[in-house]
């Protein structure tokens, strides 16, 4: 099931599908790693409720929920997406590299 | 061979990869900084002699990537094009190598001689993470030397591998980075073109040419349109996208990051082996705490009230100290100097205003000491985080916060502080709203006037108010700005919070020296400028009748029998303060004053008031001291009383009016000091123009709305 970035709960991992933002900040999203295939997790939302930090990629990033919502992503790391997270994978790779 | 030659190294890498520690200790002591042409970016220069060789090293500014977005990005990457450095030493942070590595993969493109520096090396280590150096260098196809900045381990080597990098001693194949076969094709067909065309061919790397054409770069859009074998380029172009929409697939600038982003992770699955580790890390246990739910915002505005408290309470002394200097000097220059206009320019114009300039040394070194260390600690962010909801409700950034709070204390560091806003509007609109947030100076003049007019029960709250009242201005600014001149052009929210780390005290140290040098050199000059200025306007024209008729009256004082020698005194001092404020009248600024009555009348304003206003614009101090020498008037045989007296017996002079003073004061162009950093901030007289227009636009439409309430609310008698 496809949602976007900004409905994931906190602690949360999921995978990205696609990012339909435009312009500047795709460019952005994407030089800080933010592509298709790579995993993260959800860390926190800021007090207020806006912006929220992710752990991708090995380092923390936040992003508005503006931009969140540009980015669609599919849960990881439940039963039965098919693809659990074993111990050899995130040994070798970090818990986003693996496939 | 080889005597004193000089290398040029640039050094490239993400922000927060210890790259300026990194530069401290290449350089050691030896960097000067200065501003990259053009734009508001600090750049670091430093030279080294090593061996037979002078390395000069340029720290580039730190950037994520090469794109055309950003001024940074953009100025890294027309150094490493138009300069052509002879090494380019590529800062990866060793223990976030994955995401640094994107930056290595465009720099790979641009084929630059590159070292990569894997800096924090130690920390690398000690997380038990395992580096196979050896093939990480065969792969991005260039030499990778570990260091660390801290511990200064590498430092050597790194150098000695720059000499001979540029000697071609040691020579590592150059990898070639390989996008997806589709792509690859693509590059190819319109690398064939841009081949054709001698000028693109010899100055730029056609391959890169090709591949940022894919990616839909501007900047090089702009470049190839100038040559004929645009149209051809361009065929190639709308073909691919043609066909990738019909596809349905997605658009080449995504592939190709895609593409890069699998080559880093396929080098990395090859040569890093990483530590399991269940533990949480020291960033992870204290961002719990400092940014949690609960506890996120008490902190930040504590950490706030801290560095306010820093920069304004404790710089507090040393501007005494300053001050009292300047007295002392100007104390000497009085003897020293023989009256006249010569003793006046150098007492009142040259040291005052150098004493002007000085004063706000302390805060400014302060507050940046304070920011410095925010940011090198890597707080910074958090703050931007944690305030950002607020701030994007007026359009702003999270960053725009602190320079707004500074505001309350000085308006020039305050406008400083704003270099840490990338996006320019950003940055101009903050600037354009922190005089807003009532500055130090201004609080003689509210004391004066509320301790005038109100009773003693109330006074706190009409202080508050005012502070208020100039917030809300703010925040409507920010919003009315935000819509209409600086529309749409906003920094996306897309931050990386950084490791926590101790920074150096010699960085900070470093970087706060700069900023109150770059504040003594341009400021100064034009704020020494300005004081002159106002000196001569409120000098000149004197009036030889005026000057004849006191001194005559003063002499008849001073030879009348009847008067204790104290009498004498007070009535000479008495005639000498009427014969300046005459003088005063006199002069241009007088003339001024009562030019603009008209204008300020509906305001309640008299001439008097106007010229205050006109000497106001030096500082906001002199508002109180202008007063002061203006209401001396004619009072000769009275009692001596103070300011505010004088205020409430000129019947011209009521609550209402001192509201709408109050208003005014507090809105109107800030004081000259601010205005010279404004426009070295803002780079042009343009926006000083756009500025100064909308700030006394605001100043009198408000003090107009407030003068004419509180008349209707009966405070006119």
């Amino acid at each position: 099931m496809e949602i976007t970035l900004d409905e994931l709960a906190n602690g949360s991992k999921a995978e990205i599908v696609t990012i339909k933002a435009i312009g500047e900040i795709r460019r952005r999203l994407l030089d800080m790693g933010v592509v298709k295939g790579t995993r993260f997790k959800v860390l926190r939302v800021a007090p207020l409720g806006d912006p929220i930090e992710i752990h991708i990629k090995g380092f923390n990033l936040s992003l508005r929920k503006e931009e969140a919502k540009t980015i669609y992503v599919k849960k990881i790391g439940e039963i039965g997406d098919g693809k659990p997270m074993n111990r050899f994978c995130r040994k070798r790779r970090g818990f986003h590299g693996g496939k | 061979m080889g005597e004193n030659k000089t290398i040029t190294v640039a050094l490239a890498g993400n922000p927060n990869s210890g790259k300026t520690s990194l530069f401290n200790e290449l350089v050691s002591g030896n960097q000067k900084v200065g501003n990259w042409s053009g734009v508001t970016i600090e750049k670091y220069e430093g030279t080294i002699k090593h061996k037979d060789y002078i390395i000069k090293v340029v720290d580039l500014p730190g950037t994520y990537s090469l794109t055309a977005y950003s001024p940074e990005e953009l100025l890294a990457r027309h150094f490493l094009i138009e300069d052509k450095p002879d090494v380019v030493i590529n800062v990866v942070d060793g223990t976030n190598i994955e995401r640094n590595m994107y930056l290595t993969s465009q720099l790979m493109e641009l084929e630059s001689n590159i070292i990569v520096a894997l800096n924090m090396f130690d920390e690398v280590e000690k997380s038990g993470n395992k580096i196979d150096i050896k093939l990480l260098q065969r792969l991005i196809g260039s030499h990778v030397i570990p260091t660390s900045a801290v511990k200064k381990t590498g430092i050597n080597s790194l150098l000695d591998h720059v000499v001979r990098v540029y000697e071609g001693e040691i020579v590592i194949a150059k990898n070639k980075l390989s996008y997806s076969d589709r792509i690859e094709g693509e590059i190819e067909k319109i690398k064939d073109v841009l081949e054709l065309q001698r000028e693109l061919k010899d100055c730029y790397v056609p391959r890169w040419l090709a591949v940022k054409l894919l990616e839909n770069d501007q900047e090089v859009y702009k470049l190839v349109k100038e040559y004929p074998v645009w149209t051809r380029v361009e065929r190639i172009l709308l073909d691919l996208i043609d066909a990738l929409e019909k596809e349905d697939s997605d658009d080449a600038e995504i592939m190709i990051t895609e593409d890069r982003n699998a080559f880093i992770r396929g080098a990395l699955h090859e040569t890093v082996i990483y530590a399991e580790s269940k533990k949480k890390t020291l960033t992870e246990w204290i961002d719990s705490v400092i940014i949690n739910r609960f506890l996120g915002l008490p902190i930040f505005l504590f950490i706030m009230w801290s560095v306010f408290q820093f920069t304004f309470t404790l710089g507090e002394a040393p501007m005494g100290w300053i001050e009292s200097m300047f007295d002392y000097i100007s104390g000497i220059a009085v003897i020293v100097i023989p009256e006249g206009i010569l003793q006046s320019i150098i007492v009142d114009a040259v040291i005052s205003g150098v004493g002007g300039v000085i004063v706000f040394l302390p805060n400014i070194l302060l507050l940046f000491i304070a920011l410095s260390f925010l940011e090198a600690t890597g707080y910074m962010a958090r703050a931007a985080f944690v305030v950002d909801k607020i701030m994007h409700k007026v359009g702003l950034h999270g960053k725009s916060f602190l320079p707004m709070i500074t505001g309350f204390g000085c308006s020039i560091p305050a406008m400083m502080a704003t270099r840490t806003l990338k996006n320019k509007g950003d940055r101009l609109v903050t600037m354009m709203i922190i005089p807003f947030m009532s500055c130090g100076a201004k609080l003689p003049v509210y004391v004066l006037l509320i301790s005038a007019f109100f009773k003693p029960s109330i006074a706190g709250n009409v202080l508050f108010g005012i502070y208020l009242f100039g917030i809300a201005v703010a925040i409507l600014s920010a919003k009315l700005l935000k819509s209409t001149l600086f529309k749409g052009e906003s920094e996306p929210f897309v931050m990386e919070l950084p490791p926590y780390r101790l920074p150096t005290l010699k960085s900070i140290l470093i970087q706060s020296k700069h900023k109150a040098e770059m504040y003594l050199k341009k400021a100064g000059t034009i704020i020494l400028a300005a004081s002159i200025l106002i000196w001569v306007a409120s000098n000149y024209p004197f009036s030889e009748s005026i000057e004849t008729k006191y001194s005559q009256e003063i002499s008849i004082v001073k030879q009348e029998q009847l008067l204790n020698e104290e009498a004498k005194q007070f009535k000479v001092n008495a005639l000498e303060l009427a014969q300046a404020s005459k003088q005063l009248e006199y002069s241009f600024s007088g003339r001024a004053g009562k030019l603009i009555e008209p204008l300020i009348r509906p305001l309640g304003f008299d001439w008097r008031t106007g010229i205050a206003i006109i000497t106001g614009l030096a500082a906001k101090e002199v508002v109180v001291s202008t007063l002061g020498t203006i209401y001396s008037m004619g009072e000769v045989n009275e009692e001596s009383v103070d300011l505010a007296t004088k205020l409430q017996d000129d019947p011209n002079f009521t609550a209402a009016t001192a509201m709408s003073l109050m208003i005014f004061v507090l809105l109107y162009i800030p004081c000259l000091a601010s205005i010279a950093v404004f426009k070295q901030e803002a780079g042009s007289w343009k926006w000083i123009g756009i500025y100064s227009a909308y700030a006394m636009s605001v100043a009198w439409i408000a003090s107009f709305g407030v003068y004419r309430i509180s008349l209707l609310l009966g405070f006119g008698n």
